[in-house]
């Protein structure tokens, strides 16, 4: 009986039924059904105003759907708070505690969910290669450091507390080289030693592919197309994209 | 010509089209009204002048002085005061123009001709214009009254003194962001002046007579504060034209970290370290760190009621009184309770901690710095046992009535509040809950107080509002469970408030 709660506890599908978020007359959002199993890393492509943002905001629970439903395992993300003990996530600067350095920031986050220091620390001495010195130790609050240092910190909280679900939004947009290969590297260990599962949001067509093992792509809010990633994932996309 | 246009144009834009003119035209309205009350109350301050000179008490002058009506020698003694304090008090209000000329740099406009531009501009900010409305009929007295030579030589001195006076404060405040020693030399400058003044060494009601009575006699003196107004723009201009690329210095200011119980609240569990993240928020950020020392400064309003036998049979208003003492950081922090976490409204709403404990959290703050301002107010039990106990009660009731009262109000239909912002006139998070606010707040404390002291006396309707504030506080968890409901029927509307900015 027990096993079977802690398998049940371990279920972490998304699915995102009947999802509509319209604005005037355009849909931000319109979604029949889209089931993101546990432990799989899911890609999400589109133009600007395809409706990632929005699709995310709705998962997060972050505006109010006109119509539908977004559970994580099992339960609506609506009205419940379960969720947000097992997903990280970080769409934008509204997640940051701008007058916090980041240290602070960390050590909230951390100790609200009961993360002891030493487990921290042992955690931000693995995102240091991702950090590059720039982030620890500094006298600099969250909202003097540059954007692309902040996508760092609210990364690194996000994965702090070793969520079981990860939504992050252009997580490499304003990243440099060296961080964006580093961070590929960390997200696809965490998929494959840690099965978390990953939503995930790209302008970079070559980064999603290389990460994700699905990519969907949204145009007006609906699903254009659903891939498995393979060798020809890539060069599929870019057709799409120089047709639009 | 064609850049000086676009520059004019951009700025123009740049105003007309802020969010913040949009979207609260009731706000924008009052501070309209409130403008023109004002400048009305200035005009006919200015308009009544003459007589309210006259009727300053002042000795009569030791040195002659020839062709000036006695009205106007009154006024050349006090001018010098007039212009210190116009410099103190645009110290404290004016703020540097905010023009951004970030996205003019790159464009093939001379520098200079932009440091013209922000300069010029500066000649139309209110804390200019008032003078003109407060002089301006006392001059035109003048004019017709006496030579106009000497007329002319003397209101145009002083209306340039006042401009001498724009153009340094502008210098000033803008050196001082690159070095604060300016800060030091101002602040040895004020001593200076008061010592001067305090011991009588220099009698600056005679120099001031004696240097506007000479601008009256000889007109060409006016050259003087020409000069002065010259030097000054100068070297503001110096200043814009070599700094322009360092504009970003007011917006881009890193701000300073300072510590605050590091740890201390964090160990009383999830409430405990919610509430040192607001003790972080307020000691870090201009605003906030205000209302908590405004909080302190008005530990001693009460100095005004109890020292008087003005309101002996008037009881309520030491109620009043007391209510501010206690009660200050309450409503005036809590007004726009989750307008302060507006820029991470959506970190607050995504992590695990549930509404309970963000109310719980929120209370806890204003009961301990409630707290706090009730063991400061203790000395006032010099005034009698009676007012301590009246502090006491009111303060019971500010901790269990008015905090629910005051965090209900600042959920209601919060504005997102800049924290990078600093205070003055910043009317950013202002709406109708903050004017409606302050009718419970401090209606119902004196209400209860009414009832209990008709029935049954003083004493008891001083018991009966601390009673009620215990009874308010049985019900914490009640309370707290309403507004995490309310939160959560309204969150998504709140946030995307926030969101839009």
């Amino acid at each position: 009986m027990k096993l079977l709660r802690i398998l049940e506890k371990d279920d972490m599908e998304i699915s995102i039924s009947n999802l509509k978020k319209i604005y005037g007359d355009y849909a931000a959002a319109d979604l029949a059904l889209l089931t993101i199993p546990s432990g799989e890393s899911f890609g999400l492509v589109g133009n600007n105003g395809a409706g990632k943002t929005t699709l995310f905001r709705c998962v997060l629970d972050l505006i109010e759907p006109d119509e539908g439903l977004v559970t994580i395992g099992d339960t609506s993300t609506s009205g419940n708070d379960s969720w947000k003990h097992f997903t990280g996530s970080f769409l934008d600067e509204g997640f940051l505690i701008g007058h916090l350095l980041p240290e602070e920031y960390f050590n909230f986050i951390a100790s609200i969910h009961g993360i002891t220091k030493t487990d921290l620390q042992a955690k931000l001495d693995e995102f240091e290669h991702l950090f590059n010195g720039e982030i620890l130790g500094g006298k600099k609050l969250i909202r003097d450091l540059s954007k692309g240092n902040q996508k760092k910190v609210g990364i690194a909280a996000s994965l702090v507390f070793d969520p079981k679900v990860l939504v992050l939004d252009e997580p490499f947009a304003n990243l440099d080289p060296s961080t964006q290969i580093r961070l590929k590297e960390l997200l696809r260990n965490l998929k494959d030693d840690h099965g978390v599962t990953m939503l995930i949001s790209s302008h970079d067509l070559s980064h999603v592919t290389e990460v994700c093992e699905r990519v969907v792509l949204l145009e007006k809010g609906k699903i254009i197309n659903d891939i498995r990633t393979s060798d020809g994932t890539l060069e599929e996309l870019e057709n799409y994209f120089a047709s639009v | 010509m064609n850049s000086l246009w676009l520059i004019i144009r951009n700025d123009w834009r740049e105003s007309v089209r802020s969010p913040i003119w949009h979207r609260r035209a009731v706000i924008n309205a009052l501070m309209v009204l409130m403008f023109v009350y004002l400048a009305a109350n200035f005009l006919a301050l200015g308009m009544v002048m003459d007589n309210i000179l006259m009727a300053i008490p002042m000795d009569e002058v030791t040195y002659k002085s020839h062709g000036i009506s006695w009205v106007l020698q009154r006024l050349n003694r006090l001018l010098l005061y007039y212009i210190m304090l116009d410099f103190t008090v645009r110290y404290f209000m004016q703020k540097l123009p905010a023009l951004s000329i970030r996205p003019l740099l790159h464009l093939p406009i001379k520098r200079s001709q932009l440091a013209n531009f922000m300069l010029v501009k500066s000649i139309w900010n209110p804390f200019n214009l008032f003078h003109f409305l407060l002089f301006i009929p006392f001059t035109i007295e003048v004019f017709s009254n006496l030579p106009f030579a000497s007329a002319l030589g003397w209101s145009a001195s002083f209306f340039l003194l006042i401009y001498t006076n724009n153009f340094l404060l502008l210098l000033v405040k803008r050196t001082s962001e690159i070095n604060s020693g300016i800060y030091i030399g101002l602040l040895v400058v004020v001593f200076a002046i008061f010592i001067l003044g305090w011991f009588d060494i220099v009698d600056f009601m005679a120099l001031s007579g004696r240097l506007f009575d000479i601008l009256f006699q000889h007109p060409w003196t006016a050259a003087i504060p020409l000069i002065f107004i010259s030097i000054t723009y100068y070297s503001n201009f110096r200043f814009l034209r070599a700094n322009m690329y360092l504009q970003r210095l007011s917006k881009f200011r890193e701000s300073k970290v300072t510590y605050v119980g590091n740890g201390i609240l964090s160990r009383f569990g999830m409430v405990g370290k919610l509430t040192e993240l607001e003790f972080k928020l307020i000691w870090r950020n201009k605003r906030p760190k205000s209302v908590l020392l405004i909080t302190i400064l008005f530990l001693g309003y009460g100095l005004l009621a109890f020292t008087t036998n003005d309101f002996v049979d008037m009881k309520w208003i030491y109620l009043l009184f007391s209510l501010i003492i206690t009660g200050m950081f309450i409503m005036n922090y809590g007004q726009y309770l989750l307008g302060w976490e507006g820029s991470h409204f959506d970190h607050v709403l995504t992590r695990n901690v549930s509404f309970e404990e963000y109310y719980m959290s929120k209370f806890t703050l204003f009961t301990l710095v409630s707290l706090a301002a009730m063991i400061c107010s203790i000395p006032y039990v010099y005034f009698g046992y009676e007012v301590l106990l009246t502090i006491f009660c009111v303060f019971l009731f500010n901790i269990g009535i008015n905090t629910f009262v005051v965090m209900f109000f600042g959920s209601f239909n919060p504005k997102k509040i800049d924290l990078t912002k600093g205070t003055v006139m910043n009317m950013q998070g202002v709406g109708a809950a903050q004017f409606i606010l302050v009718i419970p707040v401090m209606g119902l404390p004196v209400l209860f107080y009414m009832l209990g002291s008709f029935l049954w006396g003083d004493q008891v309707g001083i018991l009966l509002v601390g009673a009620i504030g215990v009874l308010g506080l049985a019900g914490t968890r009640f309370w707290i469970s309403l507004l995490a409901k309310w939160l959560h029927n309204q969150r998504y509307e709140i946030a995307e408030d926030f969101r839009k900015g």
